[in-house]
């Protein structure tokens, strides 16, 4: 059993928002996550486990203030800010893999949520109304990967009653207007070392030891990458999907650069299982309870070798100017703008991890990932590689249809043989 | 006006002004939305059906649609589904001009900037591709024939509710600039119960003219196709392009916000100011279905307007609105409570 489901056992007939407020239970869960039986597959997820949970914990307990963020917003900025970053987009997929989503869909939906956005958000929001989230002292977006988080960060600002600031990320990626985001991020980084009581030069320290810390991160995930792409690596994209976490929440951290620093050297140590997989490529990200599709995938001796969302996607960060390196970081992203950048990073991973096919998970109410599957499939089919969409639910379990997923998903495997 | 200089636009913040001082003539496009299912072999079903609706007048195969041909096009990346129909019009016509504007949210002096760049780098691929230079003289000469166009929809719109304003203003919006559309105003004020209808783009021959059927009158058209884009002013002031397009930037930015902007408050306050000012005895809120900006703005406007006092109903529209007949009780029911 895994450790959320070991505490949602525990916790279900009396988890109340008071719950994640008190001593005593984050006491349980850091002693569930350093108990023998919890035994994560990889030392690198020890380390992201008790981070999450140590940050989780904090925000809770309001150690520090806390800073709602969007999946591509850097946290470098508010690690190095004095401040304790919080994803409530992860949050969503960990109350799905805990099975506990649809309450609080629902409860969104009573306050006129539709069911056709994201559900990501709306589980989200639901948390938020019910009072199960850490409170934020200010809400950070940038305007991508998709329109949802600035849309239901400005309604969780205004239940909070704090303010929030979405970032426009510029299309065009020149210098000049790269420079007026790093002014909008250093105003922002400005505003959270008040909130954290810090001055100016405690705040340059800070930010230059999370630049440092995040650049040996992306060194040691470039190790990660290269080992990847061996022949049957051991690390299967399944679990390595949960690394999106790490690589949105942790950058700037001691112990995200730790997890990469592990996760490479214990990779070299395994070395390869050994021949004869069918090679995939995973689009999107997963439904978070379910398993079943990925034993599906196992029954069949197929692999998923890289996943659309894990992989470094920047230069190192120019300590000299912070702001403007993390700037070009978010600008530089494959899913800011138009969907043939996402195509183009999606048909060098598949290159460069030499897939043999690739699924495209269709979460519904995503209109950034569903709009742009067609043209990711056209793009994967011009360089020969067959891609399967299915549709599905990432957060919602009762929008997911194991029987027909997987008729299609085994026709598609048979078509790779 | 030839097919060459005409160029489709789709979002209410395309800068009209620049275009027309590059000499091309935009023509709004509303799409085809007889012809969904057109458009299901570039797009997953669960994206804004005007985006799909105008991606499925351009497949072959041609439906009714829109009358011009032309596929040169501007996209303002204002939204998921906006950068989505870009990509696939992208896709489809790669000889044809095919721009996306960048469109901040925020309209704060970062937004001006940021925007002002992006009118500037927009005349730059405009003069490239007409081959014609603009200077800071036809530019304000294009914004000045703007207002006046803009007023002169004021002013035949005086008057008009329901659906035939609505066609009116796509009326507006869809014909070159120095053609006065030949539709005729309608929908007479009077008599109904007023009511303000706001959302983000709606067919007239669907839902709109249900609300009329059912003896409401829209005082107020708070749509993205409807009085939106004539709000305000974006008349310039300047001596130079550098100068013109800051200036122009504003005014776009300071225009009534649609759902998509950073400062959804003030949307939410307009709003109440406008059923106060306009007499309006309860909002309907209807918007086209898989809309994110709206579908997140719909709670936070029904919890202000409920502290307001103000009644309101909400409908979905999928834009082609096939059976939109069965609204009618619900839209009598709504308008005999107030
Ligand atoms: S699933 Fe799509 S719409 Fe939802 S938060 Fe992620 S990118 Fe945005
Ligand atoms: S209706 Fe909504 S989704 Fe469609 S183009 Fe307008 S803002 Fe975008």
């Amino acid at each position: 059993m895994g450790l959320v489901e070991d505490i949602r056992d525990r916790y279900l007939d009396r988890l109340s928002p008071a719950t994640f407020r008190s001593r005593l239970f984050w006491r349980t869960v850091d002693t569930l996550a350093r108990s023998p039986l919890n035994r994560p597959q990889w030392k690198a997820d020890r380390v992201s486990l008790s981070y999450f949970i140590r940050a989780t914990r904090d925000a809770y307990l309001r150690r520090a203030p806390v800073v709602w963020s969007n999946l591509l917003f850097p946290s470098e900025i508010i690690i190095g800010s004095g401040c304790i970053p919080f994803y409530p987009e992860m949050a969503a997929a960990v109350v799905a893999s805990a099975g506990l989503a649809p309450r609080f869909i629902d409860r969104a939906g009573e306050e006129g949520f539709s069911s056709d956005a994201c559900s990501y958000h709306r589980c989200v929001l639901g948390c938020a109304l019910e009072g199960f989230l850490p409170e934020p002292d200010l809400l950070l977006a940038v305007n991508y990967p998709c329109d949802s988080a600035p849309l239901s960060f400005s309604f969780a600002a205004d239940l909070y009653g704090v303010p929030h600031r979405v970032l426009d990320v510029p299309l065009s990626g020149e210098e000049e207007d790269l420079e007026i985001l790093a002014e909008q991020m250093e105003e922002c980084a400005a505003a959270m070392l008040s909130l954290a009581g810090m001055d100016a030069g405690e705040g340059r320290k800070k930010m230059a030891e999370a630049v440092s810390f995040s650049n040996l991160a992306l060194r040691a995930m470039r190790r990660v990458e290269e080992m990847r792409k061996r022949d049957d690596c051991t690390l299967d994209g399944k679990d390595a999907m949960g690394g999106v976490s790490v690589l949105a929440g942790s950058m700037g951290s001691r112990e995200g650069t730790e997890y990469y620093r592990l996760l490479a050297e214990e990779l070299e140590e395994r070395g390869c299982a050994g021949g004869g997989t069918i090679r995939l490529m995973w689009m999107h990200l997963k439904p978070w309870y379910a398993q079943g599709i990925f034993d599906a995938l196992e029954r069949h001796g197929a692999r998923l070798v890289c996943e659309e969302y894990t992989h470094a996607t920047w230069e190192e960060l120019d300590p000299e100017r912070p702001f403007l390196s993390l700037a070009a970081k978010v600008a530089g992203h494959f899913l800011v703008g138009p969907a043939e950048r996402r195509a183009r990073h999606l048909a060098r991973l598949a290159r460069d991890y030499r897939v043999h096919g690739a699924i495209h998970y269709n979460h519904w109410g995503c209109r950034q990932s569903c709009g742009g599957a067609m043209l990711v499939k056209a793009a994967l089919q011009e360089i020969g590689v067959p891609v399967l969409t299915i549709d599905g639910d990432c957060v919602d379990e009762r929008e997911y249809q194991e029987g027909q997923l997987s008729t299609r998903l085994e026709a598609f495997l048979e078509s790779l043989r | 006006m030839s097919e060459e200089n005409a160029v489709g636009w789709f979002c209410a913040y395309t800068p009209l002004e620049i275009l027309d001082a590059a000499g091309l003539t935009p023509l709004r496009r509303f799409g085809d939305p007889a012809r969904l299912e057109a458009a299901d072999a570039l797009l997953h079903q669960a994206i804004c059906p005007y985006v799909r609706a105008c991606l499925a007048s351009v497949t072959d195969g041609e439906g009714a649609g829109d009358a011009v041909v032309s596929r040169h096009a501007v996209f303002v990346n204002s939204c998921d589904g906006m950068r989505r129909l870009h990509d696939a019009w992208r896709a489809r016509f790669p000889e044809h001009f095919v721009h996306l504007l960048d469109l901040p949210r925020n309209q704060d002096r970062a937004g001006e900037r940021l925007l002002a760049r992006e009118f500037l780098r927009l005349l730059a691929t405009l003069e490239d591709f007409t081959g014609r230079t603009i200077d800071a003289r036809s530019l304000r000469e294009a914004a000045l024939r703007r207002e006046e166009r803009r007023l002169a929809y004021l002013e035949r719109a005086r008057g008009s509710s329901g659906a035939a304003r609505l066609r009116l203003a796509m009326g507006f919006q869809s014909t070159p600039a120095d053609e006065i559309p030949g539709t005729e105003a309608g929908g007479t004020r009077g008599g109904g119960v007023p009511v303000l209808l706001t959302g983000n783009l709606l067919n007239p021959e669907g839902l709109v003219s249900v609300l009329d059927a059912a003896g409401a009158e829209v005082v107020c058209l708070d749509l993205c196709n409807g009085d939106r884009a004539f709000s305000s002013s974006t008349l310039p002031a300047g001596d130079d392009l550098e100068g013109l397009c800051a200036s122009l930037a504003r005014g776009y930015l300071e225009r009534r916000p649609c759902a998509r902007m950073a400062d959804a408050r003030r949307r939410a306050d307009d709003l109440v100011k406008e059923v106060r000012g306009t007499g309006a005895r309860g909002v309907i809120y209807a918007g086209l279905k898989f809309c994110d900006p709206y579908l997140y703005d719909f709670p936070r406007v029904q919890k202000r307007l409920r502290e307001e006092g103000i009644p309101l109903l909400r409908l979905e529209s999928d834009y082609a609105d096939g059976h939109v007949g069965q609204l009618l009780t619900r839209v009598e029911a709504f308008l005999e409570m107030l």
